[in-house]
């Protein structure tokens, strides 16, 4: 599920669930959507509970779209889920945001 | 891990499968289409064999492979099925089966009797495989690791792996996550570093979000071997791009590698640099020579193809269009056997399902008498629905315990052709009622006795092919076993159309023997009834099967102790019907109720004979004696108020109830008769197990518990008590 | 949360030691004695990792993969078939069916770990 909130030139952008291939076909229009009309896009991906190559994917491509478009795209508060398939793949340095590691 | 439980799983589970290639193999002789049965003793070898693996019993593996082989064969049509070969399999049937069995006692290797047991039937099964009995080991395949370096070319001085991955566009939609095997891949080692590559993403609109986009390059360090690492991505191979380059590998191998890539060289290039696989040095080295293999074109063709130890990808495919061609030839019918969908059930659940059931039933009786005690109507009408249904639900737990009677006969198809053989007689096995159910309990108890009547009746029943003719009937006699319900009970039958007992042989054989007196009148079932006397055999020739007077007295014995009667039906000259009457579960009973005091017992219906009041002379006189008098016949008895030590005194007028056990008879007396009915028996806790006279409980009506006598042992303790008592001689002079 | 594996197999201690040593690594199993049990057994609930058995009464490991690529919520689910070496066109016909990865019978118990290791950890 994703929900899209205006914050003056930006969007926050918050997708809660699962960032997997049965997830994929309808996370991608949705999370392409606010790359329309927005510059700054904030990812806000604290409760993605589970995510696969389907899901890192999209998350690749929208920052291409939005780098593409011109604007910015930033991933926070990442999930565990999330933080472990960055790791896994070397994927920290691509997207460029501080991952916060907890203690 | 602990596979105890699972081993005895699959002992049991071999040990049906054995029987079913069993009947399969006796059936498929006489089918005009073979390809179900086939098929379903192809299954039952391939289970056996395929879990055998998981126990690591691989002389069950190895042996059972040769025979699936054949059976594959015969499958795919290629190899008949005829009479030679089905003995053939049989054999190897009783071979697994003895290998299984060896197996459930625990070995995990075979006895060299086993072994040589073995290598005789697969030298036999080699010959339907055109196999030739191994006289040369087959060539190791040659050491790919040993290859001499190719010349030119240095080596990259990483001392660690590099994995470059490019997964094919439908992965992910096929479940094969590329995420998935890099966290496989880390536990066999350290990813020390990973470049994602997403050059490969489409712009938005092209881009499917279920096709897999990504390419990986990995430098990997670790111990595992080439195989092992190659393992990694066994499953993702179709349309993958996968190259694994060893640690110090060759320069050339990765400018090759570089080349068969989808992305930019140079880009490339810098990509292993940053991963850390080449240095910046290596890397101009490899493009260097790139360069000038571009001009000499000629000098880089010489150089030795790259072994498939580095490229893994593409020509694998291969195997699989080979397979797709094989496979419209192995194209079959894959007809699925019919087996019947079954749950199994730890038949100790189920009795504690019984036990529970029981234990429902008590407490629906006392709340019924809490509701006929509070006069509330509508309380006693939902009791009643309820106790209706504790009594479904208690006979439909009882049903769960039935099965079929039909695997116990079916056993005797090879029973009656092997013995039938044997004794160079011809004869057919027919049966019918096979869908017929009883007691699991009793369905294992009755093979027993089955087997010795089957024996019997092939053996004396049956005449030898010649006679049979000499008598104007079909050279080939028929055995029959049947089965069915009557009135609460199953019915099961052994019948042949044999010569049929002769009476008056019985008779003189037993007069002969004592076992009964010259002038006594039988009748015509009575005389029957001797051939299962003890020490009994009217056979003229005693052969190894039955015949040695051993065996029809333990055969009644047998029945007798499942509650069973057994009747014989004889024509002379036409044959016999052994007919053995069983009660059609051991958890039920029809009881006899009688009280003493306070208490209530039941006395099993069967065992009661008669019951008649203790007369008053009787009565006297049975403080100092402990038999009475029966119609003349003397009567030893046992007062139960003593035997169980029940408070208080008797009535004023007391009953006998006459129970018989084989041919001894005795009374015992009680207060009050009750009438019949019929319960489920309770087994005693541990604590009783060892009381004498007690056989089980059941729970009345009332709430109250009922212990069920022992007749067995209450008669055997009269007899006792009897011969220490006659043992005097003035206590013969009763009369 | 562990992962689900379903394990179909008419084998009942060919399920029970497969059994055994998924739930020793940690997995959570369920198991169907064949296609037709596997299906109603799954009845929507989530399963990371389907091993199938090719050869099964009432309805064969192929047609059960069929029939489950079908299911909107298992169509992604990977499968590991368990073939045999004589049955190398029944690999292929599996792998057409969506079942990529597979193990050959007969197998050792550690066997089919690592191949569920390489698709799901626990």
């Amino acid at each position: 599920m994703v929900n899209v909130e205006r914050k003056g030139d930006g969007c926050a952008v918050r997708i809660e669930g699962e960032m997997t291939i049965y997830t994929a076909a309808d996370l991608k229009p949705a999370l392409l959507a606010p790359l329309a009309d927005c510059r700054e896009l904030e990812l806000d991906l604290a409760q993605v509970a589970e995510i696969d190559t389907a899901g890192l994917q999209l998350l690749a491509l929208a920052k291409l779209e939005a780098a593409r478009a011109g604007g910015d795209l930033r991933l926070i508060n990442h999930s565990d889920a999330v933080r472990d398939v960055l790791d896994l793949c070397g994927m920290v340095g691509f997207f460029g945001d501080p991952v916060v590691i907890p203690s | 891990m602990n596979l105890d439980q699972a081993l005895k799983t699959y002992i049991e589970e071999s040990r049906e499968l054995l029987q079913e290639i069993e009947d399969g193999l006796l059936r498929v002789e006489q089918e005009a289409d073979t390809a179900d049965t086939v098929n379903a003793i192809f299954r039952a070898a391939h289970t056996i064999k395929g879990s055998a693996g998981l126990f690591g019993l691989d002389y069950l593996v190895a042996f059972t492979h040769g025979v699936e082989s054949v059976l594959d064969r015969v499958r795919d049509g290629s190899l008949g099925i005829d009479a030679e070969l089905v003995a053939l399999m049989l054999e190897c049937r009783d071979h697994i089966s003895a290998l299984v069995e060896h197996a459930a006692e625990g070995a995990m290797t075979a006895t060299p009797e086993l072994d040589a047991g073995g290598q005789t039937l697969t030298t036999r099964l080699n010959v339907y495989l055109g196999k030739q009995p191994p006289a040369t080991t087959p060539a190791a395949p040659e050491a790919v690791e040993a290859r001499v370096e190719a010349s030119g070319g240095g080596r990259v001085g990483c001392d660690c792996w590099h994995i470059s991955l490019r997964f094919g566009r439908e992965s992910l939609r096929n479940g094969m996550d590329p995420l998935s095997f890099l966290r496989y891949l880390a536990t066999l080692g350290d990813i020390v570093s990973i470049e994602t590559l997403t050059d490969a993403l489409p712009a938005a609109a092209d881009m499917d979000p279920e096709q897999c986009y990504l390419g990986y390059e990995i430098k990997f360090r670790s111990d595992a071997d080439k195989a092992t690492i190659e393992g990694v991505f066994e499953f993702a191979l179709e349309d993958s791009q996968i190259h694994i380059l060893p640690p110090r590998g060759r320069v050339a191998d990765y400018l090759d590698m570089i080349k068969a890539l989808p992305e930019d060289d140079l880009r490339l290039g810098e990509i292993l640099c940053r991963v850390g696989s080449l240095t910046e040095h290596e890397l101009q080295e490899a493009l260097g020579a790139q360069a000038a293999g571009a001009q000499a074109e000629q000098g880089e063709a010489t150089e030795p193809a790259p072994i498939g130890d580095i490229l893994v990808g593409a020509g694998m495919v291969q195997p699989e269009l080979v397979d797709a061609a094989l496979d419209k030839q192995k194209q079959t019918r894959e007809h699925r056997a019919q087996e019947s969908r079954v749950v199994r059930v730890d038949a100790d659940k189920l009795d504690r399902l019984i036990n529970l059931v029981g234990e429902l039933v008590i407490a629906g009786a006392s709340t019924n008498l809490i509701a006929q005690r509070a006069g509330m109507a509508d309380l006693l009408e939902a009791t009643s629905t309820l106790s209706r249904l504790v009594e479904e639900v208690r006979d439909s737990a009882l049903t769960l315990r039935m099965v079929q009677i039909g695997a116990t006969f079916s056993r005797f198809q090879r029973v009656v052709r092997d013995v039938s053989r044997e004794l160079g007689k011809e004869i057919q096995l027919v049966i019918t009622g096979a869908e017929t159910e009883l007691d699991k309990t009793v369905v294992e108890k009755i093979g027993d006795p089955l087997m010795h009547l089957v024996r019997n009746s092939m053996d004396h029943g049956i005449e030898a092919p010649d006679a049979r003719v000499a008598r104007g009937k079909p050279a080939q006699g028929t055995l029959r076993l049947n089965a069915y319900h009557d009135s609460g009970s199953i019915v099961i039958e052994v019948g042949d159309d044999g010569g049929g007992l002769n009476r008056q042989r019985i008779l003189d054989k037993a007069i002969e023997r004592g076992i009964v007196q010259a002038g006594q009148n039988l009748s015509d079932q009575e005389i029957c009834q001797l051939i299962f006397e003890p020490g009994f055999s009217t056979a003229a020739a005693v052969t190894n099967l039955s015949g040695r007077g051993v065996g029809m007295d333990v055969v009644r014995k047998n029945i007798e102790a499942l509650r069973g009667t057994i009747e014989i039906d004889s024509v002379e000259g036409q044959g016999t019907t052994i007919r053995i009457r069983l009660p059609l579960t051991l958890a039920i009973i029809d009881g006899f109720l009688v009280g003493i005091g306070g208490s209530s017992f039941v006395i099993p219906l069967e065992a009661v004979a008669e019951c008649v009041e203790l007369s008053e002379a009787d009565r006297a006189a049975s403080r100092d004696r402990h038999y009475l008098n029966l119609r003349g016949e003397v009567l030893p008895f046992l007062r139960l108020r003593e035997v169980f030590d029940v408070d208080g005194l008797p009535p004023r007028r007391e009953n006998v109830v006459v129970v018989q056990y084989g041919k001894q008879r005795a009374g015992l007396v009680v207060d009050e008769l009750m009438g019949e009915f019929q319960t489920v028996i309770k087994p005693l806790g541990r604590l009783f197990g060892h009381i004498r006279g007690i056989g089980g409980s059941t729970i009345l009506g009332s709430g109250e518990v009922a212990l069920i006598l022992d007749v067995p042992s209450l008669v055997q303790r009269t007899s006792e008590r009897e011969g220490r008592a006659l043992a005097p001689p003035h206590a013969l002079s009763v009369q | 949360m562990a992962k689900t594996i379903l394990i179909v197999d008419d084998s009942a201690s060919l399920r029970q030691v497969v059994s055994i040593a998924l739930k020793g690594a940690g997995y959570d199993v369920i198991e169907g004695c064949d296609g037709k049990d596997a299906l109603a057994k799954l009845n929507g609930q989530k399963v990371h990792l389907i091993i199938s058995d090719v050869n099964m009464p009432n309805m064969d490991g192929i047609t059960f993969v069929k029939e489950v690529k079908q299911l909107p919520a298992y169509k992604f689910t990977p499968i590991i078939m368990l073939t045999t070496e004589s049955q190398e066109a029944k690999k292929a016909e599996g792998q057409a069916a969506g079942a990529k990865a597979w193990v050959v019978k007969p197998f050792q118990p550690q066997q089919m770990l690592t191949a569920v290791s390489k698709l799901i950890l626990p």
